[in-house]
C-alpha cells in the first residue's frame, strides 16, 4: 500500500492539472513571492511551479525576499502592480505577511499560502499534512515494534514543529502507552537539531536504560544518523527501528542497509505541481473549495478557517526504496550503496 | 569577638603553613588542583541524583560513575578537547579564532564528499587508500584554513576577532554549499576507527594496559630527568618525599584511569556478532537479563554473567585527545615556538624588540589551530559516520569556554593546556549528567553557560589573594 503512495501522489497531481488545463483560456499570470532562495530546495519548488504553468501557456513570475518580511511586504506590492491572476506566497514571517495578504485581496487577486501558513481565510492553504508526519513515523515505528521502551529524540525546543511532530506521535501511540505495552524511557529535545547532539543525548539514553530501548522515534533524519551512531556503538543498529523524516540520500541508504526503519518524505516537486495546477484552477475562475482536494483546516494559531489542500507525505521503507529511485530523488548507487541481501530495489 | 580569633589563630596558621608547605615542596598547581576537586565534585553530585531517579551501578548508585558513562564521557570530549589546546596558545598569543566550529564542518564535509563521491567510487568502496586519503585531506585542509585566517590576521593586519569572525560566517557557507546541505554518509569503514564506535577502535585491556605501564616509567623517567637537570644548573630541588609522592600520585591515576577503561565490557550486540563473524564458539551459561557476556541458553543467544566477555580497553579517541595533550604540552613548555608564544602574549612589544618574528609565529600559531580542527573533524565525522554543515556549529564556543573555565587568561600570557582539557572535561561532565538525568538542552546551556561565568570569577579571586 505504502509501495504505491508515491506513484499515487505523482498520477494525482497530474490529474489535477490535467481536469484544470482543457477548454480554459491560456495568458493567465500566476506569481509567487518567495521568502529565501538560500536554502537548494526552494529551486526545486520554483522550477517545479514555473513548469506547470508555462506548459498550460500561462505566464510566471516571481521575486525573492531574502530572508526579510520588510522586503517580501515590498515584493508583493511590485507583484501586485503587475496586475496578476493569482498571487502565491512563502511567508517569511506569517503574522507580518497579513497586511500584504489583504492588499492582495483588495486588488481582487487571488492568494494562495503555499508551505507556510497565514491565517488569512481568503487564501488557500497548500501544504504537507505536518502533524501527520509525527503520525506516520509513530505508525511504522509501532508496526515494527509494537511494544517495548520507546526512546523519543525530538527537535529544537524552540522549533513549534518538534512540538507538532510529537504530537502526532502521541495521537498514534495513546492506546498502547495507556495499555503499557509502549514506554516512554527517554524524551529529550535536540539543541538545534544536531545529529552530534542527538548522538550524545541517545549514547545518554542507552546508558541510563542499560540498552533497554526497544525504539527510538528521531524527527528528522539528520538526528537518526546520530541515532543510529549510537546504537551501532552499543551493537544495536538494524535490531531497534528508528524514525526520521526528509527523505535524505544518507537517511534512504539507511534504510536499504536496515539501521533505518523509515524516512518520511516530503517530496517538494508535488507540492510545486499540485500548488501550480491550483492556481491556474483559480486563475480560470474556479472557486477555491471546488478545486480537487480542498478541505477545510483550522489548525493554525488562531483557529482560522481555510480552504485547504494538505498532501500526505510519503513514508520511505525497505519496502517502496525502488520507487524513490524510480521518482528520480535519488540514484540506484547511492541508495544501495554498501547494502548487502535482498532489497527491493537494489538488485 | 576579635578576642576570640586571635585565640585561634594560632593554630590555624601553623595548619596553613603545614598545608602551604606541602604544596611549595610538591609545586602542585593549587589552581588546577581546585577545578580536579571540583570536577570529582560534580561527578558524585551527578551518580547520586541520577540514582535517586533510576538505580544503576554507579559508584553511588547512579548511571553517571560506571566505566560506560566514564568512558563514553571521554569519547565525548575528546573533539572539544583536542581544538582547546590549541584555542591555549591563540589566546596566549593575545588572539583568537571564531571560526574553528565552521572550519571544522567545512573539513569534514569537504572530505566527506571526497571519501564518499570521489574515492568510494573511483576506488572501489572500503578500498584502504580512502581512509588513510581521507584523514590527510582533513589535516592539510584544516592547517590551510588555519594559516590563511592567521595570514589575514598577522599580514594583512585584520584583528583576528574580524577575521575569524568572517570565517565563521563564510567556512559554513561553503560547507553548506560543497555538500548543497545534505549530510554526507556513510563514511569510509576504515575511517570509522577515529569515532570509537567500532570494535576496532578500542585497544583492549592487554594493550591498554602496556600503554599504562609505559606511561608510568615516563612519568618516573619525568620527575628523575627533571631532578638531574635541576641538580646540574644549580636549581633549588624539591624534598625527595615530594618527589616520590608526586611519581606515586601520577602512576596512580594514569593506572586508575586504565582499570577504568579496561573495566568497560563490549556490549552484547557487539560481542555477539564478533563471535559470529569470527566463528567463536559461545559457551552455554545461565540466562541474566542484566548480566554483561553472552551465553547459549538451548539454542538462543542471551545475556548472562559468566559467559563469552571482552573489554574494551581506552578508545582511539581519547588516546589520540590524550596524546594531542601531551605533545601540545611539549610544544608549550619545551620548544622555542611555545616560549616565544608565551613571551609575545605576555608583552609584545618586548618580544618584538628581543628579535622575534611576532608575524610569522601568529600564523604558525593559527596553522596549528587548523591542524587541530583538523584532527577534531577526523573524531566528529567519523564518530557520528557522516559528515554535515551542522556538526560543528556553536563548537567555537564550547573550545573558548573550556579554554577560559581551564584559567586561561584572555588577556593574554597566562594558560596551561592541561587546564584546558580538564575545563573541556569539566563542561561534556555537565551536558552529559544532565542529560543523563533527562533535563533539557535548554537547562544544559543555562548551567554551562553558569559554569563559565562562575569559574573566571572565582579564578580572579584566586590571582586576587595569590598576588
Amino acid at each position: 500500500m505504502i509501495r504505491n503512495a508515491l506513484i499515487a501522489l505523482t498520477t494525482g497531481a497530474l490529474l489535477v492539472s490535467a481536469s484544470s488545463l482543457p477548454a480554459m483560456a491560456a495568458g493567465k499570470t500566476i506569481a509567487v513571492s518567495w521568502k529565501t532562495f538560500q536554502e537548494e530546495r526552494w529551486k526545486t519548488d520554483a522550477a517545479a511551479i514555473k513548469a506547470v504553468v508555462e506548459a498550460a501557456g500561462d505566464k510566471y513570475i516571481d521575486s525573492d525576499a531574502q530572508g526579510s518580511a520588510q522586503k517580501q511586504a515590498a515584493d508583493i506590492e511590485g507583484l501586485i502592480a503587475q496586475k496578476p491572476d493569482v498571487i502565491m506566497v512563502v511567508a517569511f514571517d506569517s503574522d507580518a505577511i497579513l497586511p500584504s495578504i489583504a492588499a492582495i485581496s483588495n486588488a481582487g487577486i487571488k492568494s494562495i499560502a503555499y508551505d507556510v501558513q497565514f491565517e488569512d481565510p481568503n487564501a488557500l492553504y497548500i501544504t504537507f499534512d505536518n502533524v501527520g508526519v509525527g503520525r506516520i513515523m509513530a505508525k511504522e515505528i509501532l508496526k515494527a515494534k509494537p511494544a517495548g521502551n520507546y526512546a523519543f529524540i525530538k527537535g529544537d525546543k524552540g522549533d513549534p514543529n518538534a512540538t507538532f511532530l510529537f504530537q502526532g506521535q502521541m495521537e498514534v501511540l495513546k492506546e498502547a502507552m495507556d495499555s503499557g505495552k509502549v514506554k516512554n524511557v527517554c524524551e529529550t529535545f535536540t539543541d538545534g537539531w544536531k545529529p552530534d547532539n542527538a548522538q550524545k543525548n541517545m549514547e545518554q539514553c542507552l546508558t541510563s536504560t542499560g540498552n533497554k530501548v526497544d525504539a527510538v522515534l528521531s524527527e528528522n533524519d539528520g538526528m537518526a544518523s546520530g541515532v543510529v551512531a549510537a546504537l551501532t556503538a552499543q551493537g544495536l543498529a538494524g535490531t531497534v527501528p528508528v524514525s526520521g523524516q526528509d527523505g535524505d540520500l544518507a537517511a534512504i541508504n539507511r534504510v536499504a542497509m536496515g539501521t533505518q526503519t523509515v524516512s518520511v518524505w516530503k517530496n517538494s516537486v508535488e507540492l510545486g505541481k499540485t500548488a501550480a495546477a491550483a492556481a491556474i484552477a483559480l486563475a480560470n475562475g474556479t472557486a477555491a473549495d471546488k478545486i480537487p482536494g480542498v478541505a477545510m483546516f483550522d489548525g493554525g494559531k488562531k483557529k482560522v478557517k481555510m480552504n485547504s489542500i494538505l498532501l500526505a507525505p510519503t513514508p520511505i521503507t525497505i519496502a517502496n526504496i525502488g520507487d524513490a529511485i524510480a521518482a528520480g530523488h535519488i540514484t540506484k548507487d547511492q541508495a544501495c550503496a554498501g547494502v548487502k541481501g535482498d532489497v527491493m530495489g537494489c538488485k | 569577638m576579635a578576642k576570640h580569633h586571635d585565640a585561634n589563630s594560632e593554630p590555624a596558621r601553623s595548619r596553613e603553613g603545614l598545608l602551604k608547605q606541602f604544596f611549595n615542596a610538591t609545586e602542585i598547581d593549587t589552581r588546577i588542583l581546585g577545578m580536579i576537586v571540583a570536577l570529582l565534585l560534580v561527578w558524585c553530585i551527578f551518580d547520586v541524583w541520577s540514582g535517586y531517579i533510576r538505580p544503576n551501578e554507579g559508584l553511588f548508585g547512579g548511571s553517571f560513575l560506571t566505566p560506560r558513562n566514564l568512558w563514553t564521557l571521554l569519547v565525548q570530549t575528546s573533539s572539544i578537547a583536542v581544538m582547546s589546546t590549541g584555542m591555549v596558545l591563540l589566546i596566549v598569543l593575545r588572539q583568537i579564532d571564531l571560526s574553528v566550529g565552521s572550519m571544522l564542518s567545512l573539513v569534514a564535509v569537504a572530505t566527506g564528499v571526497l571519501q564518499v563521491y570521489q574515492l568510494g567510487p573511483a576506488l572501489g568502496v572500503g578500498h584502504p587508500a580512502i581512509w588513510i586519503l581521507g584523514v590527510l585531506a582533513c589535516l592539510t585542509l584544516g592547517t590551510a584554513i588555519g594559516a590563511f585566517n592567521g595570514f589575514l590576521t598577522a599580514y594583512a593586519k585584520i584583528p583576528a576577532f574580524i577575521v575569524t569572525l568572517g570565517g565563521l560566517i563564510a567556512y559554513s557557507g561553503v560547507a553548506f554549499l560543497l555538500a548543497r546541505g545534505e549530510t554526507v554518509a556513510p563514511m569510509d569503514q576504515n575511517f570509522g576507527i577515529f569515532g570509537g564506535g567500532i570494535a576496532s577502535s578500542w585497544l583492549g585491556p592487554f594493550w591498554s594496559w602496556v600503554l599504562a605501564a609505559v606511561g608510568c616509567a615516563a612519568i618516573v623517567r619525568g620527575i628523575v630527568n627533571g631532578r638531574r637537570q635541576r641538580q646540574r644548573f644549580g636549581f633549588p630541588l624539591r624534598p625527595v618525599w615530594a618527589e616520590v609522592f608526586l611519581a606515586a600520585i601520577g602512576s596512580l591515576a594514569t593506572l586508575g584511569t586504565t582499570w577504568v577503561m579496561n573495566s568497560y565490557p563490549w556490549p552484547p550486540g557487539v560481542i555477539e556478532k564478533y563471535a559470529k563473524s569470527n566463528s567463536i564458539a559461545i559457551p552455554p551459561g545461565i540466562e541474566n537479563r542484566d548480566g554483561k557476556a553472552i551465553c547459549m541458553a538451548a539454542t538462543q543467544v542471551v545475556h548472562c554473567n559468566e559467559g563469552l566477555i571482552y573489554y574494551t580497553g581506552f578508545s582511539l579517541p581519547a588516546l589520540i585527545a590524550i596524546a594531542v595533550c601531551m605533545i601540545m604540552t611539549f610544544i608549550a613548555t619545551r620548544t622555542a615556538f611555545g616560549r616565544y608564544i608565551y613571551a609575545t602574549g605576555g608583552n609584545p612589544e618586548a618580544a618584538e624588540l628581543a628579535g622575534i618574528n611576532t608575524r610569522a609565529l601568529t600564523v604558525k600559531a593559527f596553522a596549528l589551530m587548523g591542524f587541530l580542527v583538523g584532527v577534531s573533524s577526523i573524531i566528529s565525522s567519523a564518530r557520528l559516520n557522516a559528515a554535515t554543515n551542522a556538526l560543528g556549529l556553536t563548537n567555537e564556543l564550547y573550545v573558548i569556554a573550556a579554554t577560559v573555565i581551564g584559567g586561561t587568561s584572555l588577556a593574554g600570557g597566562v594558560g596551561t593546556i592541561y587546564g584546558a582539557m580538564v575545563g573541556a572535561l569539566m563542561m561534556q561532565s555537565i551536558i552529559s549528567g544532565m542529560s543523563l538525568l533527562n533535563l533539557p538542552a535548554a537547562y544544559q546551556n543555562m548551567v554551562v553557560g553558569g559554569v563559565l561565568v562562575l569559574a573566571v570569577y572565582l579564578d580572579q579571586l584566586y590571582r586576587r589573594r595569590v598576588n
